[in-house]
Order: C-alpha cells, then structure tokens, then sequence
C-alpha cells in the first residue's frame, strides 16, 4: 500500500510542477505583450520616439475605434476575409483536385513535374500586372492572387503525401482487388490526411500573405489597401491598427484549423 | 501425393537498365495440401520474386505456376498474401481493418462473409478488441488481425513473406505460435518466406533450399519433429540436425 501512496505523491507532485510551468510560461507570455506595448507607448509620450512615424498603442487603439464608429472598418476586414477565405477554400480543393490527377496518372506527372518545379519558385507577384489585365482589378484580382499562391504548394504537399504512400500497403490493396479507385479513397486519401492538416496551416499564412499582395496592387477596399492607404497619407496611426486587425484574424483562422488538427491526431 | 501447389519449369528473366537478369531457372516442386511449406535461400536468390510469381503480381517468363490443377491468375482470389509488416491501416479499427477485404470486393453486406470475420475474432481472442484502433494492440496483436484480415477472404493458399521480421524475439517466438495455430486450425496450405533457418524448421512440413541466383532447387527436405508448436518443435533433439544440413546447403 505504502509505495503506491508513494508513487501517488510523487505523481502530484509531477502534475503541480507541469502545471506550474505553464502558469510561468503563461505570465511571461503576457509581460512580453504588456512590457512591448507599455515602452511603446512611453517612448511615444516622452518624445524619445516620433508617434507621427512610429505611432503608440493608444493612438491605434483610438484608430480602430474611429474606423469603426464610421463603419469602413468592417467594410475593409469583411473584403479582406471575403478574399482569403474564398482564395483558401479554391486553392485547397482546386489544388487537392490536381494532386489526385497528378498521383493517378504517372506519365501526367513525369510531364508536368519541371513545370511545376518552376511554378513553385516563380515569385507569383510577378503575374500581377498579367491577372489584372485578364480578370480586372479589385476583389477578383485578389483572389486569384490568392489562389496562385496557395495553389502551388498545396499541389507539390499533397502529391508528396499521395505518393510516398507505403508501397506494399498498395500491393495489401491490390491483392485483396482494389481497384484504383478504391485504393485512392480507402488508402491514398486517408493516409495523407495528417499532411492535408500541415497544408491547411500553410495556406492560412500563405492566403493572407496572397490577399494582402493583391490588394496591394489594384484594389479600392480592404485590410492591405487601408495598410497602402494609410502609408500614402503618412497616417501610421491607420496602417498599425490595420496590422493588428490583420494579426488577429490571421491567429483566429489558424486557430480555427486546430480543432481540426487535433480531431485527425485522436482519429 | 495430391499436387495442391505444383512449379512446373518455372523460369523467370527480369529487366533492369544494364541488363537482363536470370532469376529463376526451371524450378520444380510441389506442395501438399494443408501442408506448411518455406521457401529459404542465400539473400537476393530471388525467394520474392518466388512469392509475387505465385501471388500472380508477376508472370512467369517460362513453365507455370499451379494451384489446385489451375493456373494463377493475376490477383488470383485464392491466394491470400502476409506481408513483412501488418500494414493496419491506423484510422480504422480492429473491425474494418478485418472486413477491408470484403468492401473491396462488396461483400461487406454479406452476412455469411460477416459472421466468419466475428466468428474469427471470437475464436482468436481479438473479439475484445474489435473497436480499438491498431496503435492500441501489442506487435503481436497486430500481426494476429493482418493474418485475420487476409483468412476472412477464405483463400485456399497463403503466402507468408517474411511476415516475423519486423518483430522483437520474444514476440516472434509467440507470434509463430499463433500464426502457426491459426494456419493448421484453418487448414490452410501456406507457403513461407525467410531467411531464418530456425523460423522455417520450426513452423514446416516441408523446406525447399534455394541456390543462388539463377536460383533452382537444391535440395528439398521433409521435416517431422515430435511438437505440436513451433516452440516446442525447436526442442525437438533432431532440430539441430536439420539447422546444419539446410545451413550447409545454403553455403
């Protein structure tokens, strides 16, 4: 009886001190934040930093409020949303399509394997001026901004994942008459659904990172043409509360693909 | 002698960028019916290729491969097939890994086919276990369900390719035994595949030694010892004896 209150003891103690740890890490995530933020704004008041460059927290905090009381901050974070939302979803499926395409037919992928190759290093800014000429500028432009960016590495990701798929599982399926088909949905699929999880987590950054460069380009709303705005006009104060807003919708997106993470771990 | 499993002049020839390799060269031999029979020779003797000729995952350059007086097919549905690893695939459980068979072949519905794969469970000590997902059974549980998973097709020949190997000892030594068990409760013939002189002598009626490549018969031996398992069988005063002869027959 003895050693097992024992082990108990030491178990609590185990537990106490894990969870003790994270409180730390906790409390020191928060310093980090409030520390960054306090020095900025004294610096700002003190005058050792230029608010009119370098803006403060208060001064975006008071941004945010006024954009909102006029309304045109939700106008621009709805069509920024709107675009990286869209742009994700096209890209993955879209992309997710091609890799089934790519993994079925081997001689289609030893053919478009150098294109692909230079389609992945291409920087796709690049075909902005083209995008714009062909679908127009504004929200359109954007998302198809955003689905080259996405696109890419979703397809090389996936493709990956379908092929080095363990071979004798392929041979297991065969042998019990798998067709292709089958061997596509009972093992290809689900076999690489942990790899589709990392290629959601990539396209959240990278859809943002599509949005913004489209709006940068052409575009009469949203959060990267309010940053362009805002820069233009030398109001700083407009340009960091949309980097805020855009830090908090880009963390909620990735947070929401968690969940699903962790459901596909459990599974 | 009923001819279960007859090689009739199989000769197999296989391609590579530098040149035509010879493989196989006119081998003979024939397995009896529920009889346990493996293949051993020096490594790279073409021991697999033996085995996908057999699966029908490859075709014979010359001579033939017959199964109960019929040729192989390709994915002959006779023949069930054993692999190095379990291969489970880990987003299913215990129970669709075993019916993987079936709803490939849409027999899942099929209560006949259903109740042999519970009626397998139960009498295997996996009935339990039907609703856990692979990563929660031991290595040994896990080989247990792959040779379930292959016996629910009810195939007349089972092809083990090296299906040990990626175990620790211990549970090698156990695993034989209820592989083994199983294989003889089913009365299934199966033909074995390794490198383990031991492993082959303690679970065979029969070993046919491989020379090397272009790989013929060299020899065949009939074995009888006095156990009923591979464990015991390993006790057995003639194993050593035999150990020597195949392991001279293989250098």
């Amino acid at each position: 009886m003895k050693p097992k209150m024992n082990y108990s003891k030491a178990h609590a103690k185990y537990i106490k001190k894990l969870k003790k740890e994270k409180i730390i890490i906790k409390f020191w995530q928060v310093i980090v934040i409030v520390g960054f933020l306090g020095l900025w704004q004294i610096l700002a008041d003190t005058g050792a930093i230029d608010p009119f460059f370098f803006s403060s927290p208060s001064r975006i905090f008071n941004s945010i409020i006024e954009l909102g009381q006029s309304g045109t901050l939700f106008y621009h974070i709805w069509t920024s949303l709107y675009e990286t939302i869209l742009g994700f979803i096209l890209a993955t499926i879209i992309g997710v399509l091609i890799a089934i395409a790519l993994w079925w037919s081997e001689r289609l992928r030893k053919v478009m394997e150098p294109y692909l190759i230079i389609l992945n290093s291409l920087p796709k800014i690049a075909l902005g001026p083209m995008i714009i000429l062909w679908v127009g500028s504004g929200t359109k432009a954007t998302i198809v901004m955003c689905v080259l960016i996405c696109i890419v590495i979703t397809i090389i990701s996936m493709l990956n994942a379908f092929i080095s798929c363990d071979s004798d599982k392929v041979l297991l399926m065969k042998s019990m008459h798998a067709n292709k088909l089958q061997i596509l949905f009972k093992l290809i699929l689900p076999n690489a659904l942990p790899d589709f999880v990392s290629v959601l987590k990539i396209n959240v950054g990278m859809s943002w990172v599509g949005t913004i460069m489209g709006e940068y380009l052409s575009s009469k709303a949203g959060l990267g043409y309010l940053i362009n705005y805002g820069s233009q006009m030398l109001q700083l104060d407009i340009v960091m509360a949309s980097i805020v807003i855009l830090c908090l919708l880009a963390g909620g997106m990735y947070g929401l693909v968690v969940p699903f993470e962790k459901k596909c771990k459990r599974n | 002698m009923e001819k279960f499993l007859q090689y009739r002049n199989l000769s197999y020839y296989y391609q590579t960028k530098e040149s035509k390799i010879h493989a196989l060269d006119n081998v003979n031999f024939f397995v009896e019916k529920k009889n346990f029979a493996s293949i051993v020779g020096p490594s790279g003797c073409g021991k697999t290729t033996m085995l996908s000729l057999t699966a029908g995952l490859l075709e014979p350059t010359s001579g033939e491969i017959l199964l109960e007086g019929k040729k192989i097919e390709k994915n002959d549905s006779r023949i069930g097939y054993m692999f190095q690893r379990d291969h489970l695939f880990e987003w299913r459980s215990i129970w669709q890994n075993i019916i993987l068979g079936l709803e490939l072949q849409k027999k899942h519905k099929d209560e006949k086919a259903l109740s042999f794969a519970d009626e397998l469970l139960k009498k295997y000590d996996l009935y339990n276990f039907k609703n856990k997902k692979p990563r929660q059974l031991s290595g040994g549980m896990r080989q247990r369900v792959a040779l379930i998973r292959t016996l629910v097709l009810n195939p007349s020949l089972l092809l083990l390719d090296e299906p040990f190997s990626a175990l620790d000892f211990q549970t090698r030594l156990k695993v034989c035994d209820d592989v083994y068990e199983i294989i003889k409760s089913e009365e299934k013939t199966a033909l074995l595949v390794t490198h383990d002189i031991s492993e082959a002598l303690s679970m065979s009626d029969q070993i046919i030694i491989l020379s090397s490549r272009p790989a013929t018969v060299k020899k065949e031996i009939k074995i009888d010892f006095e156990g009923s398992t591979p464990l015991k069988k390993r006790e057995d005063k003639n194993f050593g004896k035999y150990f020597e002869s195949i392991w001279r027959n293989l250098s």
